[in-house]
């Protein structure tokens, strides 16, 4: 059907043109070395080039051939999912570790499906003060901690 | 230090001796089964207890939350498909697909097995051989260590399950993202673009729980929901039987050696170790056809290979003074601080305690099987939680562990950018292991060439004609890339 | 979400309101730029519980590693001056790092606080190396120029910046070629295994292996080595002559007088204090204690002098 647009052309297309821009920006930087083998980009051109040239055949066989990528059962799921990690992963530097953790389980459970409102909000609440309380107030490892209170 | 064992062994029979060791391996245990909580956040834990401790107990209980941390990392890896550390991740490749197949209490029984012989074998050596192995380990100059690392490199070959090419090219990816940061020779900045976050690079333990553990709560997100509500069938370690030895014995063996010598090399460390052994086992195992199908001798390869690692990094550190890894460093820093200067008379000054440690290494390994059995049935009610909470868990766990890797939030943000970009790489059949391989020996790698270079005024053919050692190495490297496609060849040109 | 905003700004109002005098009213962070189990996580646990009892509020320790320090420094820099926070930063961290790469930090990022260590290095080789003398290193290079290796921690690392005030004050580092390693372990493994010949480091350090000094980096001879000369007395002009691995405690720029005041005097009598003295006679730490100013002037001057090692290293 769609030959070319497909999920498995687009990844090896992306990691093509990551690859290749990767490798040109090798070149915009000037670097004190004057001998090749000591230039800082002398081993990531190597990797790269490598890098390059398997992405090609690879390509070439995400073409011709099928396979790859399984079928997505819920989109909404894997959306929701991936986007709340990637949001908690960010905001935990500047938001501290409780908050962000408390509203990732809030999201992620009934994404996961469970559907009972209580043993979402106990064990969303219950495992990150739980650990808050481990690591912050008994270990003295503190884990980030919000811009509102230093104790959480 | 032989005549001071008896003198070592009354200080580990003492009732804080026990203590320590118990509840050390216990907590290592524990901790190093959570998913992407690893042996660096055990130590760091116990580190602050060590310091109000004496000598003795204070450098075993690191080694024993060390030793447990390692081992519990496999259990993680097994059940639920999340390698704690770089050296599991060859333990995933066989023993999941074993879980997934219903046979995980099984799959931990090879596990600790060949980690009990990997470990126990190792302290023996350490014992007897401490003083010939640091003379073989300053063998090894930049060099040597260079063709041994394109040694290990040639294991992505055989890790690769499904494409090659994908493999490899997974590989050349883990490669390039060790280069990010600091130059090793000039201290010049490659690939930062100015964010002074990149300057040191991208943490090796973020990228690995971001392919493994994070990508695989993106797998489970996008199946099916499961309506089973157990994550694994497990109810406790099975041991293998005698019958199952049957023909597994060389294997076994033969990672121990190799778990050993490479432990004793520093710089190398267990990841290196477990990767090579594995790709040996695929080669010269009876069963090397069924690797990564779920086959106990790439478990046994991997598991056994690791835990000999710790005995073999203990070598350098005792008999020279020069950590073999990151957390015998902390030991030897543990050292000093109690005012023992670790260096070559180290064990001549200080022969009891050097035996205390060396004994008590070996203890800890004793200790692994009770207790990981034990725990082990402990634990299984855990595994029966819906998946939901246990991956809301992993997550949660996961951002604990790497932020305390180096106290920094920005490993987590790599960490979340890894689970997304492997999620989408393991759905195009992209195999991770290549990835880690590449990661942990691409710094290795690349420091040793240039070094070689400098040493040899840049004449490449100069590695080989000067050093015995490195030309044996690169023909194993060539050979174990040719053979398989030598002998494709030769089968097709029968056929 | 309303109740929760307002109860939040009240108390950041109160936490900006309260008066340096309440200082501290919640725990200290020392933070250490390496990792967890490393030399400067130790020196900073061991003055910890000091450090907690002279300000009579409760201490830890944090690990933020990455960048040979630069990470915990530029994170640390963008931070509020409160006092809560302080890194322990050595001399590479403050005053080397910053002038090769292009960190968010400089020379006026901080609030010096204490300087805590100090200790000069020194040029060794292996016991069994035929050289007696920085003499005798001189005619050696320049009989057979391009043999002879040093190696150094790491690009920047004061062993390196000790190699080349070295060879750099003889003028003979031209014919010599520089070997870096990742850290001092692997460095020493290799002048123990004769791959490098040359290496500078702390007397500590070096005495983790069968080295012999050549020359110290210091004002005066040292106690443990008598005999062996310093940079000055072999030839080596100021700047290069002088080399101290140093570290003390420091908060960002523009932290109120009266609480570096509070942590200065605390930071002075956790140094003093007999339990930190045991500690520091254990681990080989060399104890130099500078107050606030002193140490602001001590930490400005090295910042310029170190320049000059910067500019001959070629970094």
């Amino acid at each position: 059907m769609h030959r070319i647009a497909n999920e498995r052309v687009i990844v090896q297309l992306a990691l093509l043109i990551a690859a290749a821009a990767l490798y040109a920006s090798t070149y915009g930087q000037s670097f004190s070395a004057s001998d090749l083998a000591q230039s800082p980009m002398f081993f990531p051109r190597i990797i790269l080039m490598l890098w390059m040239g398997l992405n090609v055949i690879s390509l070439a066989q995400a073409v011709t051939e099928g396979g790859g990528g399984g079928p997505i059962a819920s989109w909404t799921r894997i959306g929701a999912v991936i986007v709340a990690a990637l949001i908690y992963t960010n905001v935990i530097g500047s938001e501290g570790f409780f908050i962000p953790s408390v509203l990732f389980a809030l999201i992620s459970l009934p994404a996961f499906g469970i559907r009972n409102p209580i043993l979402v909000v106990l064990f969303a609440v219950a495992v990150p003060g739980a650990l808050v309380l481990l690591f912050n107030h008994s270990l003295g490892m503190p884990l980030p901690t919000s811009r509102f209170t230093y104790l959480f | 230090m032989l005549s001071s064992l008896p003198e070592a062994i009354g200080i580990l029979l003492s009732l804080e001796g026990l203590l320590v060791l118990v509840l050390g391996t216990v907590l290592g245990i524990v901790l190093g089964a959570m998913p992407g909580i690893g042996s660096t956040v055990a130590v760091a834990i116990v580190l602050p207890f060590t310091l109000t401790m004496s000598q003795a107990p204070a450098i075993l209980l690191l080694l024993a939350v060390y030793a447990g941390s390692v081992y519990g990392g496999s259990i993680a890896a097994i059940l639920i498909n999340t390698p704690g550390t770089p050296q599991s991740a060859a333990t995933c490749l066989d023993g999941y697909p074993m879980a997934q197949r219903g046979e995980a209490g099984l799959a931990l029984g090879w596990a600790t097995v060949a980690s009990v012989i990997g470990g126990l074998v190792s302290a023996v050596v350490l014992i007897f051989a401490a003083p010939q192995l640091a003379a073989f380990a300053l063998e090894f100059g930049p060099i040597e260590t260079f063709a041994l690392i394109l040694l290990g490199m040639t294991c992505i070959v055989s890790v690769s399950t499904g494409s090659v090419v994908k493999g490899l090219m997974a590989g050349m990816i883990g490669i390039f993202l060790s280069t990010v940061g600091g130059d090793p020779i000039l201290g010049e900045m490659r690939f930062t673009f100015g964010n002074w976050q990149l300057f040191a690079g991208f943490n090796l333990l973020a990228v690995v729980i971001g392919v493994f553990a994070l990508s695989e709560v993106f797998m489970r997100a996008s199946a099916p929901l499961s309506r089973v509500s157990e994550l694994v069938a497990f109810s406790g370690i099975v041991l293998p039987s005698r019958a199952m030895w049957k023909g597994r014995l060389r294997n076994l063996s033969k990672s121990v050696v190799i778990g050993n010598l490479i432990g004793v090399l520093p710089g190398t460390g267990a990841a290196t170790a477990a990767f090579i052994s594995y790709a040996e086992g695929r080669r010269s195992s009876p069963n090397g056809a069924g690797f990564g199908k779920g086959e106990p001798d790439g478990i046994v390869s991997s598991e056994a290979a690791n835990n000999a690692v710790t005995g073999g990094a203990l070598v350098p550190t005792m008999a020279l003074g020069i950590p073999g890894d990151a957390i015998t460093a902390v030991m030897l820093a543990t050292l000093t601080l109690h005012g023992i200067t670790p260096g070559p008379k180290l064990v001549d000054d200080n022969p009891t305690l050097i035996a205390a440690i060396f004994a008590g290494f070996f203890v800890i390994n004793l200790l692994l099987l009770p207790l990981g059995m034990l725990l082990s049935r402990v634990a299984a009610p855990i595994l029966r939680v819906r998946e939901a909470f246990m991956m809301t868990a992993i997550v949660i766990l996961c951002a604990v562990g790497i932020y305390f890797v180096r106290g920094n939030p920005f490993d987590l943000l790599v960490m979340g950018g890894a689970g997304v970009v492997g999620f989408l790489l393991r759905r195009q059949g992209f195999p991770m292991a290549p990835l880690v391989i590449g990661m942990v020996l691409g710094p290795t790698l690349e420091l040793t060439l240039r070094q070689g270079l400098i040493l040899t005024d840049g004449n490449f053919l100069a590695f080989f004609t000067g050093h015995p050692i490195a030309l044996v190495l690169a023909i194993a490297a060539l050979l174990a890339l040719g053979l398989p496609v030598l002998r494709a060849l030769l089968r097709r040109n029968a056929a | 979400m309303k109740l929760t905003y307002m109860i939040a700004a009240s108390l950041t109002v109160a936490a900006t309101t309260a008066s340096a005098q309440d200082f501290p009213e919640r725990p200290i962070n020392l933070i250490a730029p390496f990792n967890a189990g490393g030399g400067t996580d130790l020196l900073l646990r061991g003055l910890a519980p000091h450090f907690a009892e002279a300000i009579g509020s409760d201490v830890f320790v944090s690990n933020m590693a990455g960048g040979s320090g630069t990470v915990a420094a530029s994170a640390l820099q963008g931070q509020r001056a409160d006092g809560y926070q302080l890194a322990y930063m050595s001399v590479t961290v403050s005053t080397i790092q910053p002038q090769i790469k292009n960190v968010p930090y400089g020379l006026d990022s901080w609030t010096p606080i204490c300087s805590i260590a100090a200790s000069p290095t020194l040029l060794f080789v292996t016991n069994d190396s035929p050289f007696q003398s920085m003499e005798d290193v001189v005619a050696a290079v320049k009989e057979e120029p391009g043999k002879y290796v040093f190696g150094s921690s790491g690009p920047g690392a004061i062993t390196h910046l000790t190699m080349v005030a070295a060879f750099a004050g003889l003028e003979i580092i031209d014919d010599m070629k520089h070997l870096p390693f990742q850290g001092s372990g692997p460095a020493i493994k290799e002048l123990t295994a004769g791959n490098i010949q040359f290496f500078g480091d702390t007397e500590i350090l070096m005495n983790r292996g069968d080295f012999r000094p050549l020359m110290v980096f210091s004002d005066e001879r040292l106690e443990n080595f008598p005999d062996v000369p310093t940079a000055t007395e072999v030839g080596i002009e100021a700047p290069l002559n002088e080399l101290y691995l140093w570290g003390g405690l420091f908060a960002p720029a523009g932290l109120d007088p009266e609480v570096t005041a509070t942590l200065e005097s605390a930071c002075e009598a956790a140094v003093a204090s007999d339990g930190f003295g045991a500690f520091a006679a254990n681990s080989g730490t060399v104890i130099k204690y500078r107050g606030a100013e002193e140490f602001d002037a001590f930490y400005r001057a090295q910042y310029e002098s170190n320049a000059a090692l910067i500019e001959a290293a070629g970094l």
